[in-house]
């Protein structure tokens, strides 16, 4: 039993890490309709950020983690305004670019801080939770409680705020938000920026939990882009559902099997919800 | 005053506007008609910014325009009723008409023309907390009209305003664009429509295959043989 609610919050905790992450890649596809292969290097130049100003400058794990998204947000930005931005009509090219993004941050962190990293970040709130012979570490609820906490406040921008209609008027229809004066330039870095500090807080609250390395974004864009496509391309509400679906199932399956079984069986997943409804669990009929 | 001089605009190598030069005065409401594929859609796109010309001019209030944003167009005091509504799908009817006021920073005005745009279209108003795809085809016309509206526009642009609407609809629309009129604002319609463009106008122009190949009031040209044989079909 105590085995079992530990398994279930330790799938909460995977659950919010990968929904940080997909709503990101999800946001971005939406408004620029590019795949960003390089998603998965902004988390892990949230994590090394992290260590960076709230370890190395001995600043505190917060200090660490608003640097984080900071860097990211920063770094998103550019690449929309030095890369993406002249690439817009031309996607594939797009996509090619943001691989190109993903070599150089993995390259330019392995040249930085070396390929095998033994950093360690501090838990802001260090020690277990001990309640009847169930233990949890305390940083995995930080990690929960934050991403509920950020995703709330997303959903509220994207619902309340003029930059919020702005953004998803010109992900509906770009010529229709041309013709009301939103600058489509403006907003997809805005959105770039917003993407890439998800991605970064996610990596920031992972980082006392995983091993930071320069390859530490693989096993995540590729969890984000199966969650994706499980939710339904282009959905951020199917993204944050799947997000819960896969990391319970994977938790679960890895705990009681093992890390292996649980990819193959990921996938088994993704391809039978696939058979079962093409467009995703909750994505519409593209148009073409 | 809106004038067009010379324009051309080309897609790829194709010409959609050859060389077309029109002007309508302000405080009307003027049309140009013609059949699918004969430009007029290019001419609104153009105007608005969406599309570059080729060669030409295009002046309002007396100042070039043709190299603007879109975005400093909408500022100018141009808005666009795109073919096809074109409303946001997913935004609520009252999220898609309070975009329109995007670039609008008096707040107090803004929210006397949606409360005025609500009086107006009682039905909108009915349904402010839906989303647009929810709506009849009529009422996301009313709606990208309203949204128009918001942008407190001086000249606005429709593009096809009847088209897939019923004849009760059409006729309300009719009612609609005068009432806009009466408002002050001038109005370029684009329609297929002829009967009930030229009904609605005081002068009008008939585009070929990307020329002028009429121009003068509307009355008159309803009574024209040509445009009566081929765009009034009687």
């Amino acid at each position: 039993m105590q085995f079992l609610v530990e398994t279930v919050l330790n799938s909460a905790m995977a659950s919010a890490s990968t929904a940080l992450v997909v709503v990101g890649l999800a946001l971005i596809f939406g408004v620029m309709r590019i795949e960003n292969f390089a998603h998965g290097e902004l988390y892990m130049v949230g994590a090394y950020a992290t260590w960076l100003f709230g370890t190395s400058f001995g600043a505190g794990y917060w200090v660490g983690f608003a640097a984080a998204i900071l860097v990211t947000a920063v770094l998103g930005a550019a690449i929309e305004i030095l890369l993406l931005r002249r690439l817009r009509n031309n996607p594939m090219g797009a996509l090619i670019v943001t691989i190109g993004v993903l070599l150089i941050l993995q390259t330019g962190a392995a040249w930085f801080f070396g390929i095998n990293s033994n950093l360690l970040v501090d838990a802001p709130v260090s020690g277990v939770l001990s309640l009847g012979g169930f233990n949890m570490p305390w940083h995995r609820i930080v990690v929960i409680a934050a991403a509920v906490l950020i995703l709330t406040a997303l959903t509220v921008i994207l619902r309340t705020t003029k930059f919020g209609w702005a953004l998803r008027a010109v992900a509906q229809d770009k010529d229709a938000a041309n013709l009301q004066g939103i600058s489509i330039g403006r907003i997809s870095m805005s959105a770039m920026a917003l993407s890439a500090a998800l991605a970064g807080a996610a990596g920031s609250l992972m980082a006392p939990i995983v091993r930071i390395s320069p390859f530490m974004g693989q096993p995540v864009i590729i969890t984000a882009f199966i969650v994706i496509i499980l939710g339904g391309i282009g959905s951020m509400e199917g993204a944050i559902v799947a997000a819960v679906i896969y990391s319970t199932f994977f938790t679960f399956v890895s705990v009681y099997f093992d890390t292996t079984i649980a990819n193959v069986a990921g996938l088994c997943l993704m391809l039978a919800v696939l058979i079962v409804k093409p467009s995703g669990l909750m994505g519409k009929a593209q148009k073409v | 005053m809106i004038e067009l001089r010379n324009l051309s605009v080309h897609y790829g190598r194709a010409i959609a506007v050859n060389d077309v030069s029109l002007s309508f005065p302000s405080g009307t409401v003027n049309c140009i008609i013609g059949s699918n594929g004969a430009g007029k859609s290019t001419i609104l796109r153009t105007i608005s910014g969406l599309v570059r010309p080729s060669s030409g001019q295009i002046v309002f209030e007396g100042e070039p325009i043709q190299n603007l944003t879109p975005k400093q167009i909408v500022e100018r005091g141009i808005a666009h009723v795109p073919e096809g509504r074109h409303v946001f799908p997913e935004l609520t009817v009252e999220e898609n008409l309070k975009i329109g006021a995007y670039l609008r920073a008096d707040a107090a005005a803004v929210k006397r023309d949606f409360d005025a745009i609500c009086g107006a279209f009682p039905r909108l108003a009915e349904r402010r907390k839906q989303f647009a795809n929810t709506l009849s085809g009529g009422e996301q016309q009313m709606l990208a009209i309203g949204r128009a509206i918001m942008a407190a526009p001086r000249l606005v642009l429709m593009d096809e305003p009847s088209m897939g609407l019923s004849p009760v609809m059409v006729a309300t629309m009719g009612d609609i664009i005068r009432s806009i009129n009466a408002e002050g604002r001038s109005v370029l319609l684009v329609e297929q429509n002829a009967n009930v463009a030229l009904s609605l106008s005081e002068d009008a122009a008939v585009l070929e295959q990307g020329r002028i190949s009429l121009a003068g009031k509307a009355a008159l040209m309803k009574d024209d043989e040509h445009v009566r044989v081929a765009y009034i079909g009687v």
